[in-house]
């Protein structure tokens, strides 16, 4: 049976039923329509669905919506402020870090915890960051490149 | 050629911003009132005859809204694959969109739509079947040998293809070889792993007419195969483009069984039926096809080749699919062309097993054909103690050489010896040691291969279609929509052809939107595949520019006093060749030809002459007219470690004959995108099976191990060589496959290097090292 719970989402807070059973993901996605996270595998071995929860980097499909409660959940559509970009997503426009574009929400979510305890990161430090989340299109050298710019260009 | 403004420079992708702010514009995230979602009954059964399906259950259940079997659907044999006409004489026509006899363990048997995904799954597992087990092989060798299950009438032994082609004398040049190397090389089955799964929805009206989106690679050729298999005319079918897709890499070259599926659905329901795939059904539906290949080599003393021969045995699963086109890109584009040799000859076989169907993945065979011959190629090399650049270039072909794959066509622009020299000097070549002589238990070791002739696109190739086709529309605000069928997968397609117009009609990129196409309104072009778009799509686009461009001149010349083969548009403005001074914005040109009949000048009211007035709009449909081969070469350094057998690519130097580079970052992220699948390919992918019940056991990404950010090495070189293709674009030709066929055989030659041991079957674990270095029983 379903049950009311309340999410707060990019700031905004949100009444809605859903199964026990229902993923953070399948809420993000089906019922608030933020469609920016993606589903690519649904069993935690990509990465797509990486939202940040509380601020820290987690699969959405491996985590229930319910357990998600009186937490601050971030995803992909939260991250420009006033209009303007966050500078992870702007240094992966510069730097040529998107192709297919489907990993690239869960990929910059991944990136955005990590930058916030990460000061000067070496490049195998950015690597294991993001070694949870999968790419076939780029081999990761141009992600690699987009997240050392925006952590220097802090 | 003047000097270009926009291609050639490092332009940032169109479609970047909305990407990284959450991309809507996947086919995943479609959702149309009234959707009902459907979901496929798969069976659990390698081989065997649905004998009865029992549904009444499943009717029952609350929401479900319609179900297929077998009994429901038309049962035409069909063949998937885009590239080629549903009646093509080369393609096998065996698969039917539900059957009755199952042939891999997976393949659909029922489909339900419900008015939610739970309902529709729930709904699966009320349907009853009943089913007769049959005898299943797994092996193309064991399918082959009398007495083997047969999977088909049309196939005894279950070979389904067997052509064979040779030229001059083999056994004349084997009995002239001073030596003669024989090899068999062995590669895996594995998944191109697109992030986006497919997906599709179909509405349909009450004419029967159906609306579908899809990601796909190839919109013109769902509406072709979706309308031979449900017997209505294309006409009937409008296919979508769906503005992204997220990775295609030829998993998304043909219909799948969710579309047909979906369609039925909508047209016996009435409403939109959506199906998505998990990623289950993703791994068991298209696969990189699995290839035995038998190599026997004659070459002279001083490297030359005399004599070459090759069986290739392809294990296509239960069905054809691209089974047939695969094995002949791998007989001539992978064994017979690439070399010079007078005295060849190859066999192929296309082999029936009941596994998993193959399908299209970068390389469409090739990669199976360079681990074996650029391996052997390695072998030959260090045991006549020669170089292995000059035994290539030896044996290479030259430019200015007739094409050795179509006496129409020249190799007009081909530079395989500067790639081969820019990346010996990137990588240290000449301070590579001899083989296993490092010292220490971890070794380094350099390697490369070559992809000495690949393709740009299909003119030349029996039975695919090649042709491409663009509109460009212009506004009176001096911006362009450019309308064209081409389906961009991720790799840059929509920037670099929005360059290439932007270069013909003197704007620039932000002014060009690759707007709007389905089926009905623009017309044919061949799938996003072989290589193809910047050369083949990338012509016609110039051409659609150019035609729009010249009755922008038609207008403009009245109005500038001026002939129009006298005018040129320059950073958008029109202006009078060498009389940069004498121009208007492009805009008041489209605007004049737009306004009404009373246009305002500044010498007060004005008619616009008639012949002036109406839309600007340039169009272009054609084939281009050459098939040039780039070429390419990758050198890479690795690290083994003897205690554990681990590999680590430590540096790779790609170089590449591209004929121009229309915008570099896009060109090096393919190479790095392209590196990373042949790694993959190289040391760990594999879709492994289950030898007794055929069930897939790593369709999922954590048993299914590709490359991480860990894995892939920090630095990746990209050196171009721009040899100005005369047919090309601006001068371009093809890139994306070839930098994902030579990776393989180049980590092989460098583990060699590295560790004296070499590895003949793919993917080369840390056991086959061991095993090789005498640390591990072999498997």
């Amino acid at each position: 049976m379903k049950q009311v719970i309340a999410l707060e989402v990019n700031g905004e807070r949100h009444e809605i039923a859903v199964q026990p059973s229902a993923t953070l993901l399948q809420v993000l996605r089906e019922e608030l329509d933020l469609l920016g996270t993606k589903q690519a595998c649904d069993a935690g071995g990509c990465g797509c669905c990486t939202v940040l929860l509380d601020g820290r980097a987690v699969y959405s499909c491996m985590v229930f919506a319910m357990s998600a409660q009186d937490k601050k959940i971030t995803t992909i559509e939260g991250l420009p402020k006033d209009g303007k970009l966050d500078p992870l997503q702007e240094a992966f426009i510069q730097a040529g870090a998107v192709q297919c574009g489907y990993c690239t929400s869960g990929m910059i979510m991944a990136a955005k915890e990590f930058l916030t305890s990460a000061r000067a990161p070496s490049d195998p430090e950015i690597r294991q960051a993001i070694s949870g989340n999968l790419c076939r299109c780029t081999g990761y050298h141009k992600t690699v490149d987009a997240i050392r710019m925006a952590a220097s260009g802090r | 050629m003047s000097k270009m403004k926009i291609v050639g420079n490092r332009v940032l992708r169109t479609d970047a911003y909305d990407k990284v702010t959450g991309g809507k514009s996947y086919t995943v995230n479609l959702r149309l009132p009234g959707m009902l979602h459907a979901k496929l009954l798969r069976s659990p059964y390698p081989h065997a005859r649905v004998l009865r399906v029992d549904t009444s259950r499943a009717e029952k259940l609350a929401g479900v809204k319609a179900i297929l079997t077998a009994a429901d659907v038309p049962q035409i044999k069909y063949h998937p694959v885009y590239f080629a006409p549903s009646t093509a004489a080369s393609m096998v026509r065996d698969m039917l969109i539900l059957t009755s006899t199952v042939r891999f363990a997976g393949e659909p048997v029922a489909a339900v739509a419900a008015t939610r995904t739970e309902i529709a799954e729930e709904a699966l597992e009320l349907i009853h079947v009943e089913y007769e087990a049959l005898p299943a092989v797994f092996e193309a060798a064991e399918a082959m040998k009398p007495g083997a299950p047969q999977l088909y009438e049309h196939a005894p032994n279950n070979v389904v293809m067997n052509p064979s082609f040779s030229f001059g004398d083999a056994q004349k040049g084997f009995d002239e070889a001073d030596y003669v190397f024989e090899n068999t090389y062995r590669t895996q089955r594995v998944h191109t792993c697109y992030m986006e799964p497919r997906v599709c929805v179909v509405d349909s009206d009450t004419s029967g007419n159906l609306t579908i989106w899809s990601s796909t690679q190839h919109i013109f050729g769902l509406r072709e195969k979706l309308a031979f298999a449900l017997g209505i005319p294309v006409s009937k079918v409008r296919a979508v483009k769906p503005t992204y897709i997220g990775g295609g890499f030829g998993g998304k070259l043909d219909m799948g069984f969710l579309e047909p599926v979906a369609a039925l659905l909508s047209l016996k329901t009435g409403r939109p039926v959506r199906l998505e795939h998990t990623r289950y059904e993703d791994f068991i539906t298209t696969a990189r096809n699995p290839f035995e290949v038998q190599l026997k080599t004659g070459v002279k003393k001083d490297g030359t080749f005399t004599a070459r021969w090759a069986k290739s045995i392809l294990d296509t699963g239960a069905h054809a699919t691209h089974g047939a086109v695969v094995l002949m890109v791998h007989g001539f584009f992978g064994f017979l062309l690439p070399y010079r040799c007078a005295n060849q000859k190859w066999e192929g076989m296309t082999v029936y097993t009941n596994n998993i169907i193959g399908g299209g993945f970068r390389g469409y065979g090739a990669p199976q054909a360079a681990f074996a011959v650029e391996s052997q190629i390695d072998e030959i090399c260090d045991k006549l103690k020669l170089d292995p650049i000059e035994f290539r270039l030896k044996n290479a072909h030259s430019e200015g050489e007739q094409h050795p794959f179509d006496p129409n066509f020249t190799l007009s622009t081909y530079r395989l010896a500067e790639c081969l020299k820019k990346g010996a000097e990137q990588i240290g070549w000449s301070k590579r040691l001899p083989a296993g002589a490092g010292n220490g238990t971890k070794k380094r070791g350099i390697g490369f291969a070559c992809q000495p002739l690949w393709v740009s696109g299909c003119v030349g190739f029996p039975d695919i279609y090649e042709h491409s086709g663009a509109i460009l529309k212009l506004n009176v605000d001096g911006t362009v929509n450019l309308s064209i069928a081409t389906v961009d997968m991720g790799c840059g397609q929509n920037t670099v052809l929005s360059q290439i117009a932007a270069e013909e009609l003197g704007v620039a990129v932000k002014d060009i939107r690759v707007t709007y196409a389905d089926t009905d309104t623009v017309p044919f072009d061949a799938p996003s595949h072989a290589s193809r778009v910047t050369y083949s799509a990338g012509n016609a686009v110039k051409a659609a520019a150019a035609s729009a461009k010249r009755r922008v001149f038609q207008v403009a010349s009245g109005l500038l006093n001026s002939s129009a083969e006298n005018l040129e548009i320059v950073d958008g403005r029109v202006q009078v060749k060498g009389a940069p001074a004498n121009g208007m914005p492009l805009a008041d040109v489209v605007k004049r030809a737009e306004s009404p009949c009373v246009n305002m000048v500044p010498d007060g009211m004005q008619r616009t002459p008639l012949e002036e007035k109406g839309t600007i709009m340039g169009s272009a449909c054609l084939a281009p007219a050459s098939n040039p081969s780039p070429a390419a070469v990758e050198f890479v350094e690795v690290e083994v470690d003897t205690e554990t057998g681990e590999v680590k690519v430590l540096r790779v130097a790609y170089a590449h004959d591209i004929g121009k580079v229309i915008n570099p970052p896009g060109a090096e992220g393919q190479v790095e995108g392209g590196l990373q699948q042949g790694m993959g390919y190289a040391l760990m992918e594999n879709l492994v099976f289950d030898p007794s019940s055929g069930a897939c056991l790593a369709a999922d990404f954590l048993n299914y191990k590709m490359p991480t950010a860990l894995e892939m090495p920090a630095e990746i070189t990209c050196q171009w060589v721009e040899s100005n293709e005369p047919t090309g674009p601006f001068g371009a030709k093809s890139l994306a496959e070839a930098c994902a066929i030579v990776p393989a055989p180049a980590i092989a030659n460098a583990i060699y290097n590295a560790v004296g041991v070499r590895v003949r079957d793919l993917p080369i674990t840390p056991e086959k090292i061991l095993a090789a270095l005498g640390k591990l029983d072999p498997a």
